[in-house]
């Protein structure tokens, strides 16, 4: 069935989602990037005053600072959750391998709207972790997590989760279990195992994960502003607020274009770093 | 047992599929009317009373699009004359922002037999007031004992951290800033007195959402006890089994009205119009009159009843007397404000 590979003709497979691609994303993009350079919809003048707003004022140069820290801590809180989560997986007995790996696509499954509305009803005040950490007797005043930072890490975390996991488990189960006892045998020590032989081929996962998560948690507009309310803003319900509230398109065009230069930016770093360290393991 | 089916027919029938549904939307006898809605309660008002109604009169069948007034405009604004929906529904402030962007078409009054039955303050020419939103203070009965009166109440230390606000992209939001405006000396042009309570109010807020729906849950989950609320969210809220009350103002009770209106290059203006007609018929009026939905009438002919008569008025012409607002001198200045207000709360 399957064709010699570099075929001459192989490339034209791409065609139909080369098309789809350049028709409804290359396209809007276009758009989105001619409507931020300009002063109103209709297209006809053209100025960089919205970036120079943008940039020049301080509170929104926060907000975007502010949401670019709120992916590196959902990223870090995946990873430290993740990565057990991931070994479990692979080095359990096969049965109980695709039960587990069934629990993780699980959440993927819901809408992420009911999952987020579920999360009020966990972080709320009267919600399930406030009224059993009070009969504990661990606390005795309800705890501000809802419409907190640390609210939206904790449910950013749980939603995006499978994407860290999953590249994780597919990097892991390729890891051979020999490298690890044949670097014992050559007088290694379990941390110069680690660091020289585990981590470097846990990287790739690690990356691809991380960068999954970052850029999922960024624009998570759903549960930014169910979990997070009106006083954390973050990019995606400013952008938001300025389209549809205040009608300022150029503006809000502008912001998206920052945003996504921004993940693309962190993306490009992380790259970076996976690249770096394989090299010098390998090089 | 296998069924074999040839990749290019699979392809074929993927292609059309995909063309058919970049083809502009084209009126057929038996489409269905696209109508837009509000969220919440207002969806399931119309969909299990309006449209039925409007089916058994007409034979079409209604389709609805749930969007925010203001995200209507917005979608309206970018279809450029294919609008994809026939029916607006617009709260004042970004009803005049739709007819500024062009996108409305003049309401056909003569093809409306129910429109003379409005009181002059529901008749635009625009298009029909359908109900009208009235606001005050919800409130959990079990925690605030004492009625709240004022949006003073809102200011009283004994509620500190429990006082919810909503952000000012909703009209509540806008409306609660301007009316507290209002109460405090200034108005519509002069919003100074209502940012600077703002500043005074925060420490005592527990949550501000970012959008209505949240607000509901709010309540539900007791993270927030009083808040500025409208009349028929908490009667429906109520309902449902949630403790909360809504209490009308001493200073005047606020409201705006809230509209249909057929949309420009409609694909079918005339059903378009009967659907709006079809709102304001007293059957129809009369039927949303109720629990859950409490939608206010503006029909003449239809009685006011329950909470309505106990808490805001007795008949249509003294719900024309409610406190209105000027929205087109708020819409100069509305992007300024939501600005402000964000950077005023923000943590």
């Amino acid at each position: 069935m399957t064709a010699p590979a570099g075929s001459a003709s192989e490339w034209r497979l791409l065609l139909p989602l080369g098309a789809f691609f350049v028709l409804f994303f290359a396209a809007p993009l276009i758009v989105l990037l001619l409507v931020s350079l300009s002063d109103g919809l209709a297209l006809d003048r053209f100025t960089l005053a919205q970036y120079a707003k943008f940039l020049g004022d301080a509170f929104s140069l926060s907000i975007l600072f502010d949401t670019l820290a709120l992916g590196v801590k959902a990223t870090l809180v995946c990873l430290i959750f993740g990565l057990p989560l991931a070994w479990v997986c692979v080095h359990a007995p096969a049965r109980l391998r695709s039960l587990l790996l069934f629990l993780v696509i699980l959440p993927i499954l819901t809408s992420v709207v009911v999952r987020t509305f579920a999360w009020i009803v966990i972080l709320g005040r009267q919600g399930i972790l406030n009224k059993a950490a009070i009969s504990l007797g661990l606390i005795d005043e309800p705890l501000r997590l809802l419409f907190s930072e640390v609210g939206v890490v904790m449910v950013l975390a749980q939603v995006q989760m499978p994407l860290m996991v999953l590249p994780l488990i597919t990097t892991l189960q390729r890891i051979d279990p020999n490298l690890a006892d044949a670097s014992w045998a050559l007088g290694a020590g379990h941390w110069r195992t680690f660091r020289r032989v585990i981590l470097p081929l846990w990287l790739p996962g690690l990356v691809a994960g991380s960068i999954l998560v970052f850029a999922a948690c960024t624009t998570a507009f759903v549960t930014q502003t169910l979990i997070g309310g009106a006083r954390l803003v973050y990019m995606p319900l400013y952008i938001y607020q300025q389209a549809t509230g205040a009608n300022n398109w150029p503006f809000a065009a502008a912001m998206s274009v920052l945003l996504m230069t921004s993940v693309l930016l962190v993306v490009y770093l992380l790259n970076m770093v996976g690249r770096t360290r394989s090299a010098v393991q390998h090089g | 047992m296998t069924v074999l089916i040839g990749r290019r027919q699979i392809l074929e029938a993927g292609l059309a599929a995909g063309a058919l549904a970049l083809l502009p939307r084209r009126a057929n006898a038996a489409d269905p009317l696209v109508v837009a809605t509000f969220p919440g309660t207002w969806n399931e008002a119309h969909r299990d009373v309006l449209a039925p109604y409007f089916r058994k009169k007409t034979g079409a069948e209604v389709t609805q699009t749930i969007a925010l007034a203001t995200d209507q405009v917005a979608k309206l604004e970018a279809s450029r004359g294919k609008p994809p929906f026939d029916v607006a529904i617009m709260d004042e402030g970004p009803l005049l922002d739709a007819v500024k962007a062009g996108v409305l078409e003049k309401y056909p009054v003569d093809k409306s037999p129910n429109y003379r039955d409005l009181v002059p303050a529901f008749q635009d020419p625009w298009g029909p007031k359908i109900s009208l939103q009235v606001i005050g203070i919800g409130f959990n009965p079990r925690k605030i004992k004492e009625r709240p009166k004022s949006w003073n109440d809102l200011f009283n230390p004994a509620y500190k951290g429990r006082v919810g606000l909503t952000a000012l992209n909703s009209t509540l939001g806008m409306a609660f800033m301007v009316d507290l405006a209002r109460t405090r000396g200034g108005g519509e042009s002069d919003i100074e007195p209502a940012f600077k309570a703002l500043k005074e109010l925060l420490p005592g807020v527990g949550a501000i959402s970012a959008n209505l729906g949240a607000h509901a849950a709010l309540f539900q989950q007791e993270q927030i006890d009083i808040a500025p609320y409208n009349f028929n969210f908490v009667q429906t809220l109520k309902e449902k089994g949630v403790d909360i009350e809504f209490a009308t103002l001493d200073t005047g009770i606020p409201a705006w009205r809230t509209s249909l209106h057929l949309v420009k290059n409609a694909v079918q203006p005339d059903l378009a119009v009967q659907y709006i007609d079809a709102h304001i018929a007293p059957e129809v009026q009369e039927d949303m009159e109720r629990t859950p939905y409490w939608v206010i009438p503006t029909n003449r002919k239809v009685p006011l009843k329950g909470e309505i008569v106990k808490q805001v008025a007795k008949s249509q012409d003294d719900l024309a007397k409610l406190r209105y607002f000027d929205w087109s001198k708020i819409n100069e200045r509305r992007s300024e404000w939501i600005e402000r207000f964000n950077r005023d709360i923000k943590l």
